[in-house]
């Protein structure tokens, strides 16, 4: 705590005059609440229900399935069609378009590899059992088990790519089949890692102390900052290094898809992981000891989860819009405005409610978005991936 | 020297820490008070972090030192005044002892546990706050 202190004083008076403009003061739990943003990638989380996690041939094989149309029952749609490498791993359009339009917005792939719940309503508890839904939703992939494993039995360079990653060649078992393709998925989705931002840099010298690193970090920036973790009450569930706590919120967007008709997020989305087979409790999580099955086996349903939506990660957010579960927000600009003027009749609350219209002057706002603008960096292209069975 | 032998005195005349250590081991229990009941509980692991499932080791006694009942184990941010998104289950590992499996603070801020203790008789609650940031 004593260190702290020293820091946060000796970030305040040192320095030259000239940095003295974008170097604004910092109290001690001003530094506390930006450290826990960071540091800048966390280790990689192990998922113990992938035998293939990590493992260098089930990602090249996930990378070569993930861009594979054959694994549709038109033969012409990719995992990698909505989740387009070259546009932050989503489609960009405020809803996703499958067969038919769907009710929810594509989101990025960044970072997945560190959730714990998957899908805008978490019905999927693990990265497998997520791959595994469009695969099988007739809006989306429209597949099957046994037209997924039979694509993977004869075609042989997958058959070979598969027996280099699972250490057999596929079996007769259909559903396992399937699975290990969203395994070999999941495998591979878990290596998208957003690259260090300016936001890394300057978090890093603020616990450091190190005032050299301040000037290249925006003022506006600053101050939105300073509104992110104090005011505007944003850290709250946008939390720790990924900029979310992982679960989920009523934001106030409406509940519905079309007159009539209700999403309810993540009420329906604990149903169907209980339901699902494929969830970490049933026969095809790879995890002996049940460890890995704790969130789904405690999960319970509440009231409350109807019309509530995962809270998204926010690295790279400047560059993955539109926003919200339903793509209904154009801009950051927009967001921003959302909360700055949500109703707080729409968000029913006992207690002192976690979203509540901010009132943030067009300042504000400006200097909001300039914050979540230094959480974006411009990742390498990846190269092509290898051959399956060189 | 009489410090000592009335400390001596003390531990010798309190059966509860024969029959319901209040000690988890690794000297990190904390120890919940009321009237009838005392509880030692040890988060698994010692650190509570926000968004990561934890269990609570328990020892529940009676004031008299006799294990008790724990009938119940939930946690609410009174502030915001919702609860967990997770239900937590009881293991009854027998003489008091429990283990509370899923537990999980989804927010920072302070968090309320709340104990429901019996031994015979009405359910009493017991209360510990945590501040989890």
């Amino acid at each position: 705590m004593r260190r702290l202190l020293l820091l946060v004083l000796s970030w305040a008076v040192a320095g030259s005059p000239a940095h003295a403009e974008a170097s604004l003061d910092w109290t001690a739990e001003e530094v506390r609440a930006v450290a826990a943003h960071g540091p800048w990638p966390p280790a990689p989380v192990r998922d113990a229900s992938n035998r293939v996690w990590g493992g260098t041939a089930a990602i090249v094989l996930g990378r070569h399935l993930f861009e594979e149309p054959r694994l549709s029952s038109s033969r012409r749609v990719a995992c990698g069609d909505c989740h387009q490498a070259g546009r932050d791993w989503r489609d960009g359009r405020a809803r996703g378009l499958g067969v038919v339009e769907l009710d929810r917005r594509t989101p990025s792939l960044w970072n997945v590899g560190y959730q714990h719940w998957f899908g805008w309503d978490g019905a999927s508890g693990s990265l497998w059992m997520q791959s595994l839904r469009p695969l099988l939703d007739p809006r989306e992939m429209a597949s099957s088990a046994p037209a997924v494993a039979t694509l993977l039995r004869e075609e042989a360079e997958l058959a070979c790519g598969y027996e280099r990653a699972f250490g057999e060649r596929p079996g007769a078992d259909n559903e396992k089949v399937l699975v290990d393709a969203a395994k070999a998925l999941a495998a591979f989705q878990q290596t998208l890692v957003t690259p260090r931002t300016p936001f890394d840099d300057f978090r890093d010298a603020l616990v450091a102390g190190d005032r050299t690193a301040a000037p290249s970090y925006p003022a506006a920036a600053q101050r939105g900052l300073k509104l992110f973790v104090g005011r505007g009450n944003c850290a709250t569930c946008h939390f720790g290094p990924l900029f979310t706590n992982g679960e989920f919120g009523d934001t106030g967007i409406s509940f519905f898809v079309r007159p009539g008709e209700v999403d309810s997020g993540r009420h329906g989305g604990i149903a169907r992981l209980k339901d699902s087979p494929f969830n970490r409790l049933g026969p095809h999580s790879d995890d002996g000891s049940g460890a890995a099955g704790t969130r789904t086996r405690h999960v319970e349903a509440q009231h409350r989860n109807f019309g509530e939506f995962r809270v998204p990660g926010l690295r790279q957010v400047g560059r993955t819009g539109p926003y919200m579960h339903d793509g209904s927000l154009a801009t950051l600009g927009d967001v921003a405005k959302h909360y700055s003027t949500v109703s707080p009749d729409r968000l029913h609350s006992d207690g002192v409610p976690l979203v509540r219209p901010l009132g943030l002057t067009a300042d504000e706002s400006a200097d909001l978005v300039a914050f979540l603008r230094t959480l974006d960096a411009e990742a390498p292209p990846l190269p092509p991936p290898p051959p399956l069975c060189p | 020297m009489r410090t000592w032998l009335a400390l001596l005195s003390v531990l010798i005349s309190t059966p509860v820490l024969a029959e319901c250590p209040l000690d988890l081991g690794h000297g990190t229990g904390i120890v919940v008070f009321s009237d009838l009941y005392m509880l030692a509980l040890r988060p698994d692991p010692l650190r509570i972090e926000v968004g990561q499932p934890f269990a609570l080791i328990m020892n529940v006694c009676t004031k008299g030192g006799d294990p008790a009942e724990l009938v119940g184990v939930d946690a609410t941010m009174p502030e915001h005044r919702h609860g967990m998104n997770y239900a937590p289950t009881l293991q009854a590992n027998g003489e008091g002892r429990y283990r509370v499996e899923g537990m999980l603070f989804h927010m920072p801020g302070n968090w309320e546990i709340a104990f429901d203790v019996r031994s015979g008789g009405e359910i009493q609650r017991l209360t510990h706050d945590f501040v989890v940031k």
